[in-house]
């Protein structure tokens, strides 16, 4: 590995602003599963390396914080899957950080750390996606809420402006019963990478949230609101043109050799409309008397 | 003794035949173990390869200043550096050069080393050495090395004398019997088919590692190798020492599997310990394992001809396998994995034809197997079809055309050593054979065959000391097969001492006597038969002690499994030894050999001396929408002969299965267009976790005691892994319909064959090597 | 630049105080600097588990965590599985079932199983595999290591556990056809 400085802020404010000054060359560390695989291959030289774990304005916490559920930018894969108010309320998201590589990873990877790397195949992304996170952003001109679909741009670009990190995620509180899940393909059942992730959630309006990745530059999001979808005694195969359309936006790599295009479209498809199912199913038992 | 009574004898708590707790499992279980890599270095030179990112390049200039100014730096050593001609080396061929010699011939060849003080050091340099080199067109698929006017990967100067020398095939075997033309006339049924078999690799969990470091008049090399002694001759000639100036320490390696049988960076290192007169050390990553080992890759045609009722009339096979730019021992598998490829079966016209096809790839290597997992993968899933077309139960065709006990099923060679039709009737009673499985889920089966070493001579000291307690020297290499207690248990059991007092000194060419190798699952029976030797040996001297302390005759007085029986009473052997030994003390020494002796005759120079049968059987669920494969249920059944430690044989099979469900379901090396390895590493190479066992594996081993080794023990855990992938497609096929003919059985390889018309035939993001 | 940086950390229970480079790795520094050798090094990328220690408590890759990121915190490696010389249920279990084969994997296994047990006691079968699916065994020891976990944990009849939860694994199999989705039931806590 590369030599690189190392700093560990114990104040936002200063990460803040060696965040700025050095832009580029800095990368911030929270539980360093993907950060110390890149540098270790070199496809990340950065001249100074910020630990977040130091920061006393950051924590691992997941709160309750006034009509959301607030995830603190350390809060880590494993405390996610364990959370009874993830798990009951988020049932997609819990699903999606067990699948976040062995418990080692899970052990170490952060929610926020996962949004940031901004990997298509983020497993925690599609839920959140699904369920209309926010990301919190602290930089040198203040604190701003952007929802997730306007924070990735492509592979390990995000919208962050120089300086800023993100603080936490906030995830509404459910309105109402909420059906979903969280599906994926892999090459093996042990963890792996997703050739294919898939969230969806159906709510008793109708409305369907199907959110996808890995199929293309970033993980979507595209709302189905006719409420066909959501629609238990809609066939399948009307339902798969619905998914369809849904499924504009996936546009796979033809050079990735983890699954060819054909194949991730294919089983987008297939995850669609069994999270579909899935999703009506769950939402048809919380229901239940 | 007779033969009966060895047979006969109960197990005892720790030995032969128990399952005695692992020799070296308390290092193992503590961390005090030390592998080649925890070995003492603080004053080593560390050492960085360096190489181009190319399969193949013409290089034109080497520049090392930058990275010799790289504080710490003491060696940048090009081949500049070296003799020449260049130095090179290899089991089979003189073909590997130190470094390489003017081109580079796959991704990853070494073209320069740094030594440094420190790892960081070694690494900067390494990437600060300038290389001004020249891609040249690479061939890396059989098509491509086959093609008429594909680039020679070995100069033909390198080839004197070979007809072959101005193609890319380095050798063509053919094997067979009969007349398969006239045959053919007489088959009811033809079914011919064309099996591909993917580029994989070892993945020992243990990387490479090596040191080097002169070492009193000589030198000193540590290595994770399972081929000491040959290592030792190979250095021996380099630095042109006497063998008895050469040491090499070879502690137990942690995981081989074939991959560390023969010399890679050893001669580097080598060299570079004398240029530096320090010790130098180099631990590979796992990337770099992926470039110094793998498996040759295979297409075979199989065409085979049965009468109506199953019976085999012929077999007509021809097997290309893609072996790498260097023959290393690969030549070696096409030759023993293509000699049996005709299977266990009786057959009365059978045709091999084999090439080891050169490539600009990673030198393809021993592996699990050794070349017969490719073979058995073609005929076993033609075997299969064949059933399906003939409508005859695939285990019941299996049976209809074995052979018996003792009967000869390739000519002048080794007969049927076991009965293998009681392997595959176990199997079959252990799956359920005859009930259907349920719906949705389909059913396979098939046998591997493979033959064991073919020529062997291993030499083992054994030390009874003043005690009693053991002193076995044996110079296997215990990579994880336990062959230190299955020698510690053949000696507790023949001289009478408990498990715990028995030692076993491996890993140093200097202390313990030769060994040719550790390889064919040769070492229970060749060097335990050695042990086993030793011990008798010892069992004399203790009884002309017995003779003499006794004053009885000589035919009053045996030596057995650790007593020494007179005409009224039996003795501990440890009695007669302390009054025999008297006030001096002492000990008692056994030598041991045993050979396989060559037979030049021969085409692969010696009959087998024995063979590793085995039967799995699998039931699968697939998903039809996904392709996902999951094997509900996995039963191995192996002739071993006689289980010398049940625990280890469990182990063996159980392992060699699921390492072979890597190569069936997910693994396989994925090379770009210019022949260069994608997915290099531990994230995109997948590998079974405990996550992707089958939902149920059951082991079971046949015992007859009738193998040549120590209690009738024949060689284990090849076997298992032998037939895993034809058994698997066949249930994948019992389950949909759709023979898959290529592995491995990724799901989306099986969606593909489900879903053709979904499936765009040609697909370049697939592209295994063909 | 110097990134060289103190370090105070305990392993074993021992305090212990170095300098480190920042950009070595707890698997640099434990094997290197403190010269605990039993932690193995192969991917070096977090999946192979090999340089498995736990970390105040947790389980995690060593290659993927920074000497420096250990300051102040308790690490717990291999060596420091048995107490006062003696072994501990896990690595008692590991021998017994015959676990360990090559043994280069076997340190890491034992601390992910000690980790698994000590959040999960009673783990099934099921919970076993997911626990240590982040330790790749190429002699592929799976069946005995997995055996070694249960028996380690004090289950009464290993054989019938795993016919069990056989059951439980196939429905979580077929969920949604595929394991994509863990049912609610399954979603235990680590």
């Amino acid at each position: 590995m590369r030599p690189f400085e190392y700093e560990r802020p114990s104040e936002l404010a200063q990460a803040t602003s060696l965040l700025a000054e050095y832009g580029p060359e800095a990368r911030p560390l929270a539980g360093g599963t993907d950060l110390i695989i890149r540098l270790r291959d070199g496809s990340l030289r950065p001249r100074v390396v910020v630990d977040m774990k130091g920061i006393d304005e950051l924590d691992g916490d997941i709160r309750d914080d006034d009509g959301y559920l607030r995830f603190g930018a350390l809060t880590t894969m494993t405390d996610i899957a364990a959370d009874s108010r993830v798990r009951r309320d988020y049932p997609a998201l819990a699903e999606s950080a067990l699948f976040v590589g062995s418990v080692q990873i899970r052990n170490r990877a952060t929610l926020v750390g996962n949004m940031c790397n901004a990997s298509p195949a983020a497993d925690t992304a599609p839920a959140l996606l699904a369920y209309g996170a926010l990301i919190v952003a602290t930089g040198p001109s203040g604190t701003r809420h952007l929802p997730l679909e306007e924070f990735f741009v492509r592979s390990g670009v995000t919208t962050l402006a120089r300086g800023e990190l993100v603080v936490a995620i906030e995830l509404p509180r459910p309105t109402s019963s909420r059906g979903s899940v969280h599906l994926r393909r892999t090459r093996r059942r042990g963890h792996d990478l997703a050739s294919v992730t898939l969230a969806c959630a159906v709510t008793p309006d109708g409305k369907t949230r199907i959110a996808y990745g890995s199929v293309g530059p970033r993980p979507v999001l595209a709302i189905d609101d006719s409420g066909r979808l959501a629609d238990p005694s809609l066939p399948d195969t009307d339902k798969a043109g619905l998914l369809d359309r849904l499924f504009a936006g996936a546009s796979p790599s033809p050079t990735s050799m983890r699954a060819s295009p054909e194949y991730r479209l294919a089983m987008l498809r297939v995850l669609g409309l069994r999270g579909v199912k899935a999703a009506i199913d769950r939402l048809a038992s919380a229901q239940a008397p | 003794m007779n033969v009966e009574d060895e047979r006969g004898a109960a197990p005892r708590a720790s030995g032969v035949g128990a399952t005695a707790p692992r020799v070296g499992g308390l290092e193992r279980v503590t961390g005090r173990q030390e592998y080649v890599a925890d070995l003492p270095h603080a004053d080593a030179l560390r050492v960085k390869l360096v190489t181009v990112d190319a399969a193949r390049a013409r290089l034109k200039a080497i520049d090392t200043r930058s990275a010799l100014a790289v504080p710490g730096v003491r060696l940048v050593l090009t081949a500049a550096d070296l003799p020449r001609p260049m130095p090179r080396f290899g089991p089979q061929r003189r073909d590997r050069p130190v470094l390489a010699d003017r081109e580079t011939k796959y991704h990853g060849e070494p073209i320069a080393a740094v030594a440094a003080e420190t790892v960081d050091a070694a690494e900067e340099a390494a990437g600060l050495v300038r290389v001004d080199y020249e891609e040249l067109p690479a061939v890396h698929t059989i098509a491509g090395s086959l093609a008429p006017d594909a680039p020679l990967v070995q100069d033909p100067s390198l080839r004197p004398g070979d007809p072959l020398a101005n193609s890319n095939v380095l050798r063509e075997h053919r094997y067979g019997w009969g007349d398969v033309g006239a045959a053919e006339a007489e088959a009811n049924v033809v079914i011919e088919g064309t099996y591909t078999f993917p580029m994989v690799t070892q993945f020992a969990i243990e990387p490479h590692a090596f040191m080097a470091a002169p070492f009193g008049d000589g030198i000193a090399i540590w290595s994770s190798i399972q081929h000491p002694y040959w290592l030792q001759r190979v250095i021996a000639d380099l630095t042109e020492l006497p063998l008895s100036k050469v040491r090499v320490f070879a502690p137990d390696p942690g995981g081989a599997f074939g991959g560390k049988q023969h010399a890679k960076y050893e001669p580097l290192l080598a060299f570079m310990a004398r240029k530096t007169g320090r010790l130098v050390r180099l631990v590979l990553t796992l990337e770099e394992t992926f470039q110094a080992v793998r498996r040759g890759a295979a297409q075979v045609r199989v065409r085979a001809g049965f009468r109506r009722d199953g019976t085999l009339v012929f077999r007509d096979i021809d097997a290309n396998y893609l072996i790498g730019a260097y023959a290393d021992i690969a030549d070696r598998t096409v030759a023993k994995g293509s000699y049996t490829a005709n299977g266990p079966y009786r057959v009365p016209a059978v045709r091999i034809v084999a090439r080891s096809v050169l490539s600009h790839t990673v030198p393809s290597t021993a592996f699990r197997g050794f070349g017969n997992p490719q073979q058995i993968w073609a005929v076993e899933s033609n075997m299969n079809e064949a059933a399906r077309l003939l409508e005859i139960d695939p285990l019941e065709l299996r049976l209809r055309n074995l052979p018996r006990p003792g009967e000869a099923f390739i000519p002048h060679e080794t007969p049927a050593d076991g009965d293998w039709a009681m392997a595959v009737s176990r199997a079959g009673e252990m799956i359920g054979w005859q009930q259907r499985p349920s719906d949705g889920r389909g059913r396979g089966i098939a046998v591997g065959l493979k033959s064991g070493p073919t020529t062997g001579l291993s030499y083992s000291t054994v030390r009874l000391l003043a005690d009693g307690s053991v002193v076995i020297h044996a110079g296997t290499s215990d990579m994880g097969q336990g062959a230190r207690t299955i020698f510690a248990q053949i000696a507790a059991d023949e001289l009478g001492a408990p498990l715990e007092w028995v030692t076993v000194v491996m890993g140093d060419t200097a202390v313990v006597p030769y060994d040719q190798q550790t390889s064919a699952s040769r070492s229970s029976v060749l060097m335990g038969n050695a042990v086993l030797g030793a011990c008798r040996d010892i069992q004399a001297k203790i009884r002309a002690m017995a003779v003499r302390l006794e004053g009885v005759p000589e035919s009053d007085v045996t030596v057995d499994r650790g007593e020494v029986r007179l005409a009224d009473r039996i003795l501990p052997v440890r009695d007669v030894l302390v009054r025999g030994l008297g006030r001096l003390g002492g000990e008692v020494i056994g030598v041991g050999e045993a050979r396989k002796e060559a037979d030049p005759e021969h085409p692969l120079g010696g009959t087998s001396a024995f063979y590793e049968f085995n039967c799995t059987a699998v039931e699968v669920d697939v998903d039809r929408e996904t392709g996902d494969v999951t094997v509900m249920r996995h039963v191995t059944v192996s002739d071993v002969g006689k289980a010398l430690n049940p625990l280890q044989v469990r182990g063996q099979d159980e392992g060699a299965a699921v390492m072979g469900l890597g190569h069936t379901l997910m693994e396989h090396y994925i090379l770009d267009e210019a022949g260069r390895i994608r997915n290099l590493g531990a994230i995109d190479y997948r590998i079974p976790t405990s996550m992707d066992l089958p939902m149920r594996m059951e082991s079971d081993a046949i015992e007859n005691a009738d193998g040549p080794g120590p209690y009738g023990a024949k060689g284990m855990s090849e076997g298992a892994l032998l037939p895993v992938a034809p058994a698997v497609a066949a249930a994948v096929c019992d389950a949909t319909g759709v023979a898959v003919r290529e592995l491995p059985l990724s799901p989306e390889r099986v969606w593909k064959a489900l879903h053709p018309s979904l499936a765009r035939p040609l697909d370049p993001v697939e592209a295994t090597p063909r | 630049m110097t990134n060289r940086r103190p370090l105070e950390l305990t392993v074993n229970g021992r305090s212990r105080s170095i300098e480190v480079l920042a950009h070595h790795t707890l698997l640099d520094v434990l094997r290197e600097d403190l010269g605990l050798t039993g932690t193995k090094e192969c991917c070096l990328v977090g999946e192979c588990g090999a340089c498995t220690v736990l970390l105040d408590g947790h389980s995690v890759d060593s290659c993927l965590v920074l000497g420096v990121e250990a300051d102040g915190a308790s690490v717990t490696t291999v060596e420091g599985l048995a107490v006062d010389g003696r072994l501990s249920p896990v690595q008692r279990s590991f021998l017994e079932t015959g676990a360990a084969q090559c043994g280069f994997c076997i340190p890491g296994q034992l601390v992910s199983a000690h980790a698994l047990l000590t959040d999960a006691p009673h783990p099934t079968r099921a919970q076993v595999e997911e626990g240590l699916a982040g330790n790749l065994c190429r002699c592929a020891g799976y069946e005995q290591i997995i055996e070694a976990v249960l028996m380690a944990a004090d289950a009464a009849d290993a054989d019938a556990i795993a016919d069990d939860d056989l059951a439980a694994r196939s429905a979580r199999l077929r969920a949604l056809g595929d394991r994509a989705a863990t049912p609610d039931a399954e979603l235990a806590p680590q």
